[in-house]
């Protein structure tokens, strides 16, 4: 029961208890604690078992940098999250949570013989373990390694959660509410600029919930606090966003913020989204990151119990919890010392400072002295004991000279380590901003910028609130006169605070063996000072390639407690300076980040857009299976009940080939070419001729790329001199569209002609088969359908039901067929009445695969499938629709290139099986000679292959070397199983003197 | 003449008492693609019966007409359905002296309505330029989520979309989900 | 995501409205049919591919459906300049005061 907690001490509400769980076990904590907060409020330390290792962890820190607590969470209905870090996640009532790594049980794990077996999982045991012998990857090391592959456990049902973003535009962002940031966005804010302030956190104030001694202005930190927080919310032009992570920063100033909507909420309201990514661009950015502490590297750093001492004094003074009874500090720096000043006014026996530092400030000494500390300066700790939590820190005096004396145990219940503070550089490094090595503090610190923006505070190397105060009211005042305000940065008093000063160090020197020291720098990847050290010896001396082969740093909190100490370590053991080994890069997010936030509200439904045509309904209801044709979804087939999409599609095809199918086609593209230069355009743009095509009537045509490859081909109708309606392929509208226009602008702006896409504005309907025009002669007004009136090719304007309509007589079938625009909400009204008046002929409604196989029949190509971007007209067997009298066209030139004259190309020609009854798979291999040594030389593949109820037999198109040189030769397909022949055939399979188009 | 299907059909969302939020599909109307030589306007003001803008962002309306332009020769046309027949003649009369592309796209687009208070915060959630920076009487194509759209600011806080039919429902779920945002002021 | 300014709108855009068009000033020959089968594969294939100044092609395809010049550099990703199709290419001293 909180055995740890202070009556009345911190800012968590402790008239309001909050019950969670931890690996089944009921505790309580209070609103406004972390897991992390809440467990060492009951004494628990222990939380997790470390990845490779399985070494028993505990909390090492206070924010989101922790590298070891991290744990399972279930918010119930499906909402696990692994790896959620405990001193993140804020605790509500019902939150259950468990551990991570381990088994049978957290406190006995079988995998902790990884700990026993450490020599064999040094630096790169990965590249050396499993090398040989070679028969061992497929049944030893590969299903070891994905057993031991992965950090916690996923999730096993869908996300349940709902995600949501959103854009903003603002004068300055500025990114943490410590006091740097709440002192920038002061400034900006009072100016009148649009600021935005954002903070990871719960609550806004960064070091100031931790901290308790300092005055700003004559009021407390958390008085000022207080009043910044209100000054913030009554500025209109201020928006605040807490819980919101910036984890990005890209170019031009646009940040990504995430935001945690609900996470926090032990009932969610229905319907609210878990998260929002904020895509942020301001004109100006204030950086104030703040610090990260870094631990010290030495033996037995690890154990559950040892933390950072700024961490435990956050716990003490944010959450009024003393993480242990009897600590020790152990540190290089003053700021740990603040830490045992706290926790022994709050009645912790510390049982000593163990500084590093031969010589501290006196008036550090003093106040430890007055505290009754027990202080040893110039000692070092070589070793700790205690299986599931900190027991002991050895620790030995040091003298100048570097000679050990003799060590000494000190019983403690925690281990507060402070090795000084790294700032927080990684957004500023994002945009690639310069980072200059500052030797002193060993740290690396913001440099020249890329961006619009400024770093202030512990992020910029200020350390103090004194510093930290002054250079944000600057940054916010020149952000905001930047962003054309008037500002001038205030100056705050600040009292109580004393200078903070300390040494960086590589891992500490120890009495004992180093080479079996486990001193851990990167906690998260189990990466040790001594895998570091042989990286080096092994021969790796950049630190990219040092963080590769140990992994230091490539764990999911991207090494934010172990880059610089890596670092330090590295470039000892290199003899080289730090800079000149370099820092690693830092990438986004910045920390980890869900997938749900990143697709926002493109899940589910919206995934992508869903294109239906307005005949869509009407198909659904009757029972159509759809398949997905770039961004539409299209009826596919008709199965009337019994049938499966062989019988339907046999049906169908029967059905159009002997009375009358529809189709709808209304996805094709059609874009509306207007102008007096109209036909000049066409001429340019597509293979054929098309100045001479009277008014009323409609052609086939081909687009090539400049290359001379078949883009696109469609129908295109003249609907007076002046005015075509073109169509594209489904897939390929927006493209043909926007090359036609570039053409237009770029090359040919002199012509006058104007292209608007019409692909909507229509719903088109396919009526195919021998009683096509019986159908719809009585209802169609203003167009004379007989045959010589309006034969095969022609386009006509009229009315159908009484609706205008655009009439083609085409077919993409071989059978007499007609294309029926109607403006688009007419669509369905019309299909319905077609479809009940074509009932006296036995009327069939077909889908995609039905037309597919109609027009593989009558070796109709559909570009994309039977092409692949490297046919020319000639190789599909459209030689006949080049205009060869035309001076130009667009792909004109390249088509009398060598490459392109080559007998060997590859062509489109029909194959049939010798087994009727094998229908060829699409895209299989072609090969001459099947006995060959592999690899094969392949000739070819298949680009269509059906089963033709018509015909009785399989059909298949294909492109082969030489194909059509090769007519009546046997081919032969290997396909799992067994290899197929087949005879090369024309690519026309029914009714070659195309009589049906007008029977 | 035969019955209209719609997408999304006269659907309707509405957010809080006071409507800080409604969003709506409007009525039918007659639309047009223009195409026209920015330098002879004044002809295609007097065919359209509305003094056509003559900057990029531009928009004009005026008793039940709206013109807004889209780029250096193109405008967004919108008339009373009654009034198609006669905007095609007046054109069609036009064209030789003055050739141009006057394209019926009536049937193309659906128009949503998006008004109140809220309306700018429930197309920030999918529209990435700064719309609060657009003045009323402003209109442009651009992009929501995945589509494009024509957004016409009409007033301060009403928003006129159009959208390319099959692009709607995308549209409309967006805005279903912001709008749920918007009412639990989350 | 970049915002880029569109010559035609004179406003500042972002990125998705836009689509990338090549390398800029290769205009297609006026009779290709002259030209060697070298000369035109070097018109078909052939590109600087810079690193830094890059002289581009940008269509505002979801705003006005201009096509356009642009000037960015390829290192920093960072646009110089844009301007209207049609016109020459700015000089690199013209570019050195834009890029101050």
């Amino acid at each position: 029961m909180n055995a740890y907690r202070i009556k009345g001490k911190g800012r968590v509400d402790q008239r309001k208890p909050v019950r969670f769980s931890f690996n089944g076990t009921a505790y309580t904590g209070y609103e406004g604690d972390t897991l992390a907060s809440a467990l060492l409020a009951n004494g628990v330390h222990l939380v997790g078992r470390s990845f490779k290792y399985h070494r028993p962890r505990g909390i090492l820190s206070a924010g989101s940098e922790e590298p070891n607590a991290l744990v399972g969470t279930d918010r119930g209905n499906g909402r696990f999250e692994p790896n959620t870090r405990a001193t993140v996640l804020e605790v509500f009532e019902g939150l259950n949570t468990t551990s991570q790594n381990h088994w049978p049980s957290l406190k006995r794990d079988v995998g902790a013989i990884n700990d026993a077996l450490y020599m064999l999982f040094s630096a790169g045991f990965y590249y050396k373990t499993f090398m040989w012998p070679k028969s061992f990857w497929n049944k030893v090391y590969e299903p070891f390694i994905r057993g031991a592959a992965g950090l916690g456990k996923s999730p096993t049902v869908p996300d349940p959660d709902t995600y949501a973003s959103r854009f903003a535009h603002c004068d300055v962002l500025v990114v943490g509410a410590g006091p740097a940031g709440l002192a920038a966005a002061l400034e900006a804010g009072r100016s009148g600029a649009k600021v935005m302030l954002c903070d990871e956190q719960a609550e806004l104030g960064g070091s100031l919930l931790s901290e308790t001694n300092a005055r700003i202005d004559g009021a407390s930190g958390w008085d000022w606090l207080k009043a910044a927080a209100a000054e913030l919310a009554a500025l209109p032009n201020v928006t605040v966003l807490t819980r919101a992570t910036a984890i990005g920063y890209y170019h031009q100033n646009l940040l990504g913020l995430c935001q945690r909507l609900t996470d926090h909420l032990a009932s969610p309201p229905e319907g609210a989204p878990r998260e929002r990514l904020w895509k942020v661009r301001a004109k100006q950015v204030v950086l104030a990151q703040g610090a990260i502490e870094k631990p010290l590297v030495f033996d037995g750093n690890d154990r559950p119990g040892v933390m950072l001492a700024g961490a435990a004094r956050s716990y003490l003074n944010r959450y009024g919890v003393k993480v242990g009874n009897r600590p020790v500090v152990v540190t290089s720096h003053d700021s740990a010392w603040l830490a045992a000043y706290d926790l022994a006014e709050a009645g912790a026996k510390v049982a000593a400072i163990v500084d590093v530092r031969p010589e501290v400030a006196g008036h550090l000494k003093q106040r430890a002295a007055a505290l009754g500390i027990e202080m040893l300066t110039g000692w070092t700790a070589t070793g700790t004991s205690g299986r599931l939590r900190v027991a002991s820190v050895r620790v030995n005096p040091i003298s100048r000279n570097g000679v050990f004396g003799p060590a000494r145990t000190i019983a403690c219940d925690a281990l507060l380590m402070s090795g000084g503070w790294t700032p927080s550089v990684h957004l500023f490094s994002h945009t690639k901003g310069k980072l200059d090595w500052n030797e002193e503090g060993q740290m690396f610190l913001p440099g020249e910028r890329t961006e619009e923006s400024r770093c202030a505070g512990a992020g910029n190397g200020s350390f103090g609130l004194a510093a930290a105060l002054a250079e944000g009211a600057e940054a916010g005042a020149d952000a905001a006169v930047d962003a054309g305000f008037k500002a001038k940065a205030a100056t705050y008093k600040v009292d109580g605070e004393v200078p903070l000063m300390g040494v960086s160090s590589r891992e500490l020197t120890t009495d004992r063996n180093a080479s079996k020291a486990k001193a851990f720098v990167d906690f998260q990847n189990d990466v040790t000072a001594k895998d570091i050290r042989l990286a080096v010896r092994e021969g790796f001396k950049s630190i990219e390639h040092i963080k590769r082969y140990t992994t230091n740093g490539m764990a999911t909190d991207q090494g934010k407690t172990s880059n610089i100490n890596g670092l330090v370590i590295a470039s000892d053991a290199v003899r080289r300076p730090a800079p000149a080994v370099g820092l690693t890069t830092f990438r986004p997010p910045y920390t980890p980040t869900t997938f749900g936030a990143f697709a926002g509200y493109n899940r589910s439904e919206l995934f992508e857009v869903t294109r239906k045509t307005p005949i869509d309904v009407w198909a659904e209801e009757n029972g159509a299976v759809f398949e997905p044709v770039s961004l539409w979804r299209r009826a596919w087939y008709f199965p009337k009940p019994g049938e499966d999409m062989h019988a339907a599609v046999t049906r169908e095809c029967k059905t159009v080939r002997e009375t009358l199918g529809m189709f709808d086609a209304s996805t094709l593209g059609k874009i509306e070419i207007v102008g007096p230069d109209a036909a000049e355009f066409l001429n340019r743009m597509y293979t054929n001729a098309w100045s001479k095509l009277g008014v009323g009537r409609c052609r086939y045509g081909v687009l090539l790329g400049e290359d001379g490859f078949i883009r696109d081909d469609g129908v295109i109708g003249r609907i007076t001199s002046d005015r075509f309606h073109v169509t594209t392929t489904t897939g390929g509208a927006a493209r043909v569209l926007a090359m036609m226009e570039d053409y237009l602008q770029t090359e040919w702006p002199d012509l006058k002609v104007w292209l608007t896409s019409i692909t909507e504005q229509w719903a088109v309907i396919a009526l195919q088969g021998p009683n096509a025009r019986k159908l719809f002669e009585p209802l169609v007004e203003g167009i004379d359908l007989s045959e010589e009136g309006f034969p095969h090719m022609s386009v006509a304007e009229g009315r159908i039901y009484g609706v205008p309509t655009r009439l083609f007589r085409m077919s993409f079938t071989g059978e007499r067929g007609y294309e029926i625009n109607v403006p688009a909400r007419y669509g369905r009204a019309v299909w319905e009445k077609l479809f009940e008046a074509g009932q006296q002929f036995g009327i069939t409604p077909y889908g995609t695969e039905t037309m597919h196989v109609l027009r593989a029949e009558k070796g109709y190509i559909i570009v994309g499938q039977d092409t692949d971007g490297t046919l020319t007209p000639e190789d599909a067997g459209l030689g006949w629709a080049i205009g060869k009298s035309k001076p130009d066209f667009v792909g004109k030139r390249s088509l009398s290139r060598p490459d392109m004259l080559k007998a060997d190309r590859k062509q489109l020609v029909g194959l049939l099986t010798s087994d009727p009854n094998t229908v060829l798979e699409a895209g299989a291999q072609i090969v001459l000679d099947p006995n060959q040594t592999l690899p094969m030389k392949m000739v070819g593949h298949v680009t269509s292959s059906y089963w033709s109820g018509t015909l009785g037999r399989s059909i298949a198109l294909a492109v082969v070397e030489g194909g059509r040189a090769r007519e009546g030769a046997t081919i032969h397909v290997p396909m799992p199983g067994r290899t197929h022949t087949a005879r090369i055939v024309g690519t026309v399979f029914y009714d070659p003197e195309n009589k049906r188009l007008s029977a | 003449m035969l019955h209209e299907f719609h997408s999304p059909v006269g659907r309707e969302i509405a957010v809080g008492k006071a409507i800080p939020l409604r969003i709506r599909t409007v009525d039918d109307c007659a639309r047009f693609s223009l195409r026209f030589d920015p330098a002879r306007l004044a002809e295609a003001s007097k065919a359209f019966g509305l003094a056509l803008p003559a900057k990029i962002g531009d928009v004009a309306a005026s008793s039940g007409r709206l013109a807004v332009q889209l780029g250096p020769d193109e405008w967004h046309l919108l008339a009373p359905l009654a009034e198609q027949g006669g905007v095609e003649r007046a054109f069609a009369e036009l064209y030789s002296a003055t050739p141009h592309s006057l394209v019926d796209v009536s049937h193309r687009e659906v128009g949503i309505e998006v008004e109140g208070t809220a309306a700018l915060l429930a197309l920030r959630s999918a529209i990435a330029f700064d719309i609060e920076a657009m003045p009323a009487g402003m209109g442009c194509r651009t992009i929501f989520d995945k589509a494009q759209i024509v957004l016409v600011r009409e007033t301060e806080e009403r928003f006129r979309i159009e959208v390319w039919r099959s692009f709607a429902d995308h549209v409309w779920g967006i805005l279903q989900a912001t709008s749920r945002e918007i009412e639990l002021d989350i | 995501m970049l915002v880029i300014r569109c010559p035609y709108c004179e406003a500042e855009r972002p990125e998705v409205e836009f689509a990338y068009g090549g390398e800029a000033h290769i205009a297609r020959p006026a009779d290709p049919s002259t030209l060697t089968d070298e000369q035109w594969k070097d018109h078909l294939f052939i590109r600087t591919n810079a690193r830094g100044t890059h002289f581009e092609r940008w269509r505002h395809v979801h705003g006005c459906g201009r096509f356009f010049n642009a000037v960015r550099d390829t290192v920093s990703d960072k646009f110089v300049t844009t301007y209207k199709a049609g016109l020459p290419r700015p000089t690199e001293a013209e570019l050195e005061g834009m890029r101050k």
